[in-house]
């Protein structure tokens, strides 16, 4: 067989497995990045294309403008267009503490919109502690309404979020791996996994060798989220990580999707 | 399956003293490698050559060499603080089998791509019809140590030593520093340029083979910073030619290290 022959063989076995796995992403963004000069912004009207290319089946869209603008401007942002996602197509909004009671719309006050099923902080950013004295009614309503909490590890200090997700076992905190590598935090991520069983981690970044591996053997599959945090980076990365685990085949599934699938199911509006 | 044909060409083994990755030793490097069809790796050091000089480490990166059957050819590192001891072993391995030639690394030995203390090495490289692979990345607001290697910086070496080949390690990163890397493999045709370490940036593959020469660009992964595999499918999946796959893959990199 020819080089070339391997490698076209190679890349169609990785693209039937990864079309069977239809991916979940936790991690598509609109809006400018930030710290990312030279990645082109996903625009809104593009969400159905970037949904459907590199074995994305749905996902989970986030507002950069939750960040860099205000949380309030990021939920509007993505409000206005919530009708329009396509399917299988769920939004993130940007929560902030519930006191001091902030002009909305935000988590916490009254029903959120159809369509949204996770809240993310960015404490650091929004300059407030992770600690339970000051998002602690914004956990608690969380666990009232089953929503995943998702936070950068960038945006945490790890003590805070341990105590934090002692606090709240019923809280499911998703740790993503942006906007730097998490590698370097390896070590407390890892101990607070083993002590946390409510501590998920998003995998666009989750790339020290044999992470997943480890992960699965300590800690189980389910706690495993897929997320590309696209469009700054590639799904193919961990896609490419997901299809080449040496782990069994349903526990690449859970990873792809079946996870964050379950978490969203049981989000009550 | 055919056998293994892929060079992984940035690669480090030893356990890192700065994060966790208990499976970091050229065995387990080995046996990721066999899972996806990864015939060589290019050894830039061990975190212990890296961090004291040629004179600490090549003869191990020899043992590994030898016991890995030839499949991790290794690179000397140059230190320009400790010029002297360094060249002197470096002088040393350069005929011994499996080494394949230098890495430089100023960010981490906080001295400018282009300090005077580096011209030995250059030499050093020219006179033995070495290779040179050279951290580079871009200015970056939360490592500022990376402001020592951005691409533009090696440029008079480039100039002074057209002979050397000189791969920009990690492609220039994720800035500014990508933009320099892609004008000098253009303008240079002894510059070339790797794609490893977490420049995840999205379709980076295309973007690199359509504004560099085809043969400018390098498969790696900077194991165990990054497992090979997070880089592979990129590559596989990417939306270009399978010759071209095939360049990135292997024949590039058996072309500027001359691997046999």
């Amino acid at each position: 067989m020819t080089v070339e022959a391997t490698i076209r063989q190679m890349a169609q076995t990785r693209r039937e497995f990864a079309g069977k796995l239809r991916f979940f992403d936790a991690g598509i963004w609109l809006g400018r990045p930030e710290g990312f000069p030279l990645a082109r912004p996903l625009p809104p009207e593009e969400l159905a294309s970037a949904i459907g290319r590199d074995f994305v089946t749905g996902g989970l869209v986030s507002h950069w403008r939750g960040k860099t603008a205000s949380a309030q401007d990021g939920n509007l942002a993505l409000q206005a267009i919530l009708a329009d996602f396509p399917e299988d197509t769920y939004a993130v909004w940007t929560g902030l503490p519930l006191y001091p009671v902030e002009p909305g719309p935000l988590p916490g006050q009254g029903d959120l919109p159809e369509k949204v099923c996770g809240v993310r902080v960015f404490p650091k950013s929004h300059n407030y502690p992770l600690a339970g004295w000051v998002v602690g009614s914004l956990c608690n309503w969380l666990v009232e309404h089953r929503l995943p909490l998702f936070i950068w590890h960038v945006e945490l200090d790890w003590s805070s979020l341990h105590a934090l997700a002692g606090e709240f076992p019923e809280l499911h905190i998703v740790v993503e791996t942006q906007t730097q590598k998490i590698l370097y935090h390896s070590r407390p991520l890892f101990a607070l996994m083993q002590q946390c069983g409510n501590v998920l981690v998003e995998l666009s970044n989750f790339i020290g060798p044999r992470f997943i591996e480890y992960s699965v053997r300590e800690f189980g599959a389910e706690r495993l989220i897929f997320g590309s945090f696209q469009p700054m980076n590639d799904p193919l990365v961990p896609i490419g990580m997901v299809i080449d685990a040496e782990i069994s085949d349903s526990e690449k599934f859970l990873i792809a999707g079946g996870n964050l699938r379950e978490l969203i199911s049981k989000v009550r509006p | 399956m055919s056998e293994p044909f892929i060079v992984d060409a940035h690669v480090h083994t030893g356990l890192p003293g700065v994060f966790f990755a208990p499976e970091s030793g050229p065995d387990h490097l080995l046996a990721i490698m066999d899972l996806v069809s990864i015939r060589f790796g290019v050894l830039a050091c061990d975190h212990v050559t890296l961090h004291e000089g040629a004179q600490a480490g090549l003869p191990i990166l020899r043992q590994v060499y030898e016991q890995s059957e030839g499949r991790l050819l290794f690179l000397g590192v140059f230190d320009p603080r400790d010029a002297d001891a360094g060249l002197a072993a470096l002088k040393q391995a350069a005929d011994w089998p499996g080494f394949a030639g230098l890495k430089l690394h100023p960010s981490l030995h906080r001295v400018w791509a282009d300090d005077p203390s580096y011209e030995r090495a250059w030499r050093f490289a020219a006179d033995g019809d070495l290779t040179i692979l050279t951290h580079s990345w871009s200015v970056s607001d939360y490592n500022p140590a990376q402001r020592y290697s951005t691409p533009e910086r090696f440029e008079g070496y480039v100039r002074q030593f057209p002979q050397v080949r000189l791969v920009l390690g990690h492609a220039g990163g994720r800035g500014s520093g990508r933009r320099e890397a892609i004008r000098m493999a253009n303008e240079h045709p002894n510059v070339y340029l790797d794609f490893a370490g977490d420049i995840f940036c999205y379709r980076l593959l295309e973007t690199l083979v359509a504004s560099v020469p085809p043969e400018k660009v390098l498969f790696g992964s900077d194991f165990p910073w990054i497992d090979p595999r997070a880089n592979l499918s990129r590559v596989l999946l990417a939306d270009i030619d399978d010759q071209l796959k095939r360049k990135i893959l292997s024949d590039n990199a058996h072309a500027v290290y001359k691997i046999r």
